[in-house]
């Protein structure tokens, strides 16, 4: 039964508004993305002209408040879902690109004190989108995912950090980190840290997919860092948890994107392939795999949906963002594997974006805080 | 607006159906489990006791006549709670019949209202012809102002306790599908026969009968829907059948909707039996911080989630008037498989309590099963999902 409350009844369909934006970024993902994507794998990084055009799409500066530079939208979970969706029909790692300097500022949008929003909002209204490198990830698999495998000890005015985080995008072009740490008490917060902080160590780092992106590790020996530097100022807790929730709910929403890909590729594909003298997707194997797919692509979309709308009521959305991030690492991953397989021999090679969208997608479900709503 | 969730109103009609399921039949669960084939009548003063309580949520006629209007929606989330008590004896309640969904969405209005609101159930399968019911050898033949009806249908849900029969019976087999009418047929109609109950894996409460039609003679307009010669336009023809099976695009929601009510009930009872020894749901967190069960547990919550939006947004498709046949069988498929997956996993989980007659979570794993099956196995949605997608014919992708 649910616990939550609302006059307005089931609906699934998109305002006007909503279409506007996903009918835009749709055509941007599969005109300046998905094009663009091989090269920008092969480069480890998006082409100066793509980075001008994802600026220009001005995604970032539309949720910074006005008094920081940027246009002060609020937006609901269920349209910033739709967003992630549609840039991950292009390419999941282009569209970290800017899921990911999104979701930074509004964290810090959130939760940031006056001063922090000063420091890092304004920078990313005037279009730096990676000046501050969001440390979610764990390098530990066994940490809790609502703690982080960096510690922090409180010393009077001082807290010293000790740990490491990976998965961090851009350090290369980062001032500042964003890191996770837990205290003592088990509480998780978000902590700034300057690259340049003693005890810092930063390593480059590769993983078998999302390489249009650089990616570094964090490691921080007896870091110490003020008080104030904790996110929303000294003595501020966040609720990591709904944080955490709410990026699963984001990166979901791209794995829909991805995995809607990989449906709109092989349905031509294996009606034009011929073998044993007909189109191969005339043989229940192949088009089960297939109806399988869309129930499940479609299954995917509506809970993230749900969780998202559960999200924009105000209501609590642990269980419903859980749910969803299971469902995601499991059926994206499928999906993603029965992509290959229905290719063949072909789908193994590069010739062929499905191998590409397989590596992606293998991050569905481990990645963490890549994208929110 | 992009709004998944149920209204407040809608959530009390779960409520109300959730009181029912629990208080009225759970308790006779066991009892018409064991007792396959007689009649529960408990489900009779179900009916008795709603009817008299006028207004009410409980009872409504157009659930019985399954004249749902633009309530799909509210009538598979109040089926999902009967169901949530027992598919069994929610089939075997008196009043509610398949035939009753094909009257409504082909019957014209002096049959809408003469057996609307009768028990109707549905005859289709025979020995021979199962999914492929265009290949059905029961024929019907007009001689006068009556239509004589000869063969043989199994597998008739309610057929023995039913008011009347829809039919389907073919015209001239040689002409395969454009051929297939169906046709009211009532009980005690001399040449009618019920020769056969089943006994089955699960929902023994509802009865499942062998019909025999012996130059069973009927009024000429007891033909339900479609027109009494074969149509010569091949294609007009054929999209008379088509009305005939999107009557399908109706029920599979319904259908699916029992196996999400049947899947949480599995869940509900595993966590409860698990509890009794300290079991406590870890949603979200990290394999390595989730025992096997805990992991287990909320990948099937998963499942269950992923299917029922499914089957929401086809009933919710139906209310507002939208082609829902891809939706609709998406969500039977996906909900007949898990709705079976998570009741034999339950079991499993629940080790000998899960196997033991001493709870209900046996009984669940065998009714689950037919929901895989009914009102179009899980291959047959398959079929029609793939044909979609991929935009293929039925005899390009057989």
């Amino acid at each position: 039964m649910q616990d939550y409350k609302t006059e307005h009844p089931f609906d699934i369909r998109l305002t006007e508004e909503q279409q506007m934006t996903w009918d835009t970024l749709k055509k941007f993902a599969e005109l300046e993305m998905r094009p663009n994507a091989r090269k920008a794998e092969e480069d480890g990084m998006p082409s100066k002209d793509l980075l001008e055009k994802f600026k220009a799409l001005d995604l970032v500066s539309l949720i910074i408040p006005e008094q920081f530079g940027g246009m002060g939208l609020k937006q609901d979970s269920v349209s910033r879902a739709i967003s992630l969706e549609a840039l991950a029909y292009g390419d999941l790692s282009l569209a970290m690109s800017v899921s990911l300097p999104l979701l930074t500022a509004s964290i810090i949008s959130d939760h940031g004190s006056e001063d922090q929003k000063e420091d890092y909002l304004t920078k990313f209204s005037s279009g730096s989108m990676f000046h501050v490198g969001l440390g979610i990830n764990n390098t530990n698999a066994l940490v809790d995912t609502y703690q982080s495998s960096v510690s922090v000890k409180d010393n009077g005015d001082e807290l010293i950090l000790n740990g490491s985080k990976t998965g961090i995008a851009y350090g290369e072009d980062a001032e500042v980190f964003l890191i996770s740490g837990s205290n003592d008490q088990g509480d998780c917060n978000l902590y700034f840290v300057q690259k340049d902080k003693a005890g810092v160590q930063i390593e480059t780092k590769e993983f078998m997919g999302l390489k249009t992106n650089s990616w570094c590790e964090i490691s921080l020996k007896n870091c110490k860092i003020k008080s104030s530097q904790t996110l929303g100022g000294h003595n501020y807790s966040l609720n990591y948890e709904s944080l955490i929730d709410s990026t699963r709910i984001g990166m979901a929403a791209m794995a829909v994107g991805v995995c809607q890909a990989v449906l709109d590729y092989v349905v031509p594909y294996t009606n034009e392939r011929i073998a044993f003298d007909e189109p191969i997707s005339n043989r229940q194997s192949v088009a089960f795999l297939i109806a399988d797919m869309a129930i499940e692509i479609e299954a995917l979309r509506l809970m993230v949906y749900k969780a998202s709308a559960l999200k924009d009521l105000g209501e609590d959305f642990h269980k419903q963002s859980s749910l969803t991030n299971r469902f995601a690492a499991h059926y994206a991953m499928k999906i993603g594997t029965d992509g290959v397989q229905l290719l063949g021999g072909h789908g193994f090679t590069h010739e062929h974006p499905v191998e590409l969208w397989y590596r992606n997608l293998r991050a569905i479900g481990i990645f963490e805080g890549g994208a929110g709503v | 607006m992009i709004h998944p969730l149920l209204p407040n109103q809608l959530q009390k009609t779960q409520e109300t159906m959730r009181m029912a399921a629990e208080f009225i039949l759970r308790p006779i669960s066991r009892k018409y489990d064991k007792a396959e084939h007689e009649p529960p009548v408990e489900m009779e003063q179900l009916n008795q006791a709603a009817a008299d309580q006028k207004n009410s949520e409980v009872e409504d006629d157009s659930v019985k006549s399954m004249d749902l209007g633009g309530r799909n929606l509210w009538a598979v989330i109040a089926l999902e709670q009967m169901c949530w008590g027992d598919v069994g004896l929610f089939l075997a309640r008196p009043g509610t019949g398949l035939g009753n969904a094909a009257i409504m969405a082909v019957g014209d209005s002096e049959q809408k209202t003469k057996w609307g609101k009768r028990w109707v159930a549905m005859a289709i399968t025979e020995a021979d012809a199962g999914s492929d019911s265009k290949n059905i050898s029961t024929t019907a033949e007009l001689d006068g102002e009556e239509w004589v009806i000869n063969g043989e249908k199994i597998y008739v849900t309610d057929g023995d306790r039913c008011d009347c029969v829809v039919v389907w019976a073919t015209l001239n087999k040689a002409m395969g599908k454009t051929a297939i009418r169906s046709f009211i047929i009532e009980k005690g109609t001399p040449g009618f026969e019920v020769t056969r109950l089943e006994k089955k894996l699960g929902i023994r409460a509802s009865d499942t009968a062998t019909l025999i039609f012996q130059n069973c003679r009927i009024p000429r307009e007891n033909l339900l829907g479609g027109k009494e010669e074969i149509d010569k336009d091949v294609d007009a023809a054929k999209k008379s059948f088509g009305g005939a099976m999107q009557t399908f695009d109706n029920t599979r929601p319904m259908v699916a909707g029992m196996a999400i009510g049947l899947g949480q009930a599995a869940l509900d009872m595993t966590r409860a039996l698990l509890a009794e020894e300290g079991y406590e749901d870890k949603f979200g967190a990290s394999i390595g911080q989730q025992t096997a069960i805990q992991n287990e547990l909320e990948m099937l919550e998963a499942e269950l989630e992923a299917a029922r939006l499914l089957v929401y947004k086809s009933a919710w498709m139906m209310d507002n008037k939208m082609p829902n046949s891809k939706e609709a069988s998406m969500g039977k498929a996906k909900a007949g498989r898990i709705g079976n997956r998570i009741s034999l996993k339950c079991v499993e989980l629940c080790s000998m309590k899960g196997f033991s007659e001493d709870h209900l979570l046996e009984k669940f794993s065998r009714d689950s099963k037919i929901l895989d099956i009914f009102e179009g196995t899980q291959q047959i949605q398959q079929l029609i999902v793939a044909r979609q997608v991929l935009g293929k014919s039925s005899s390009e992708l057989k």
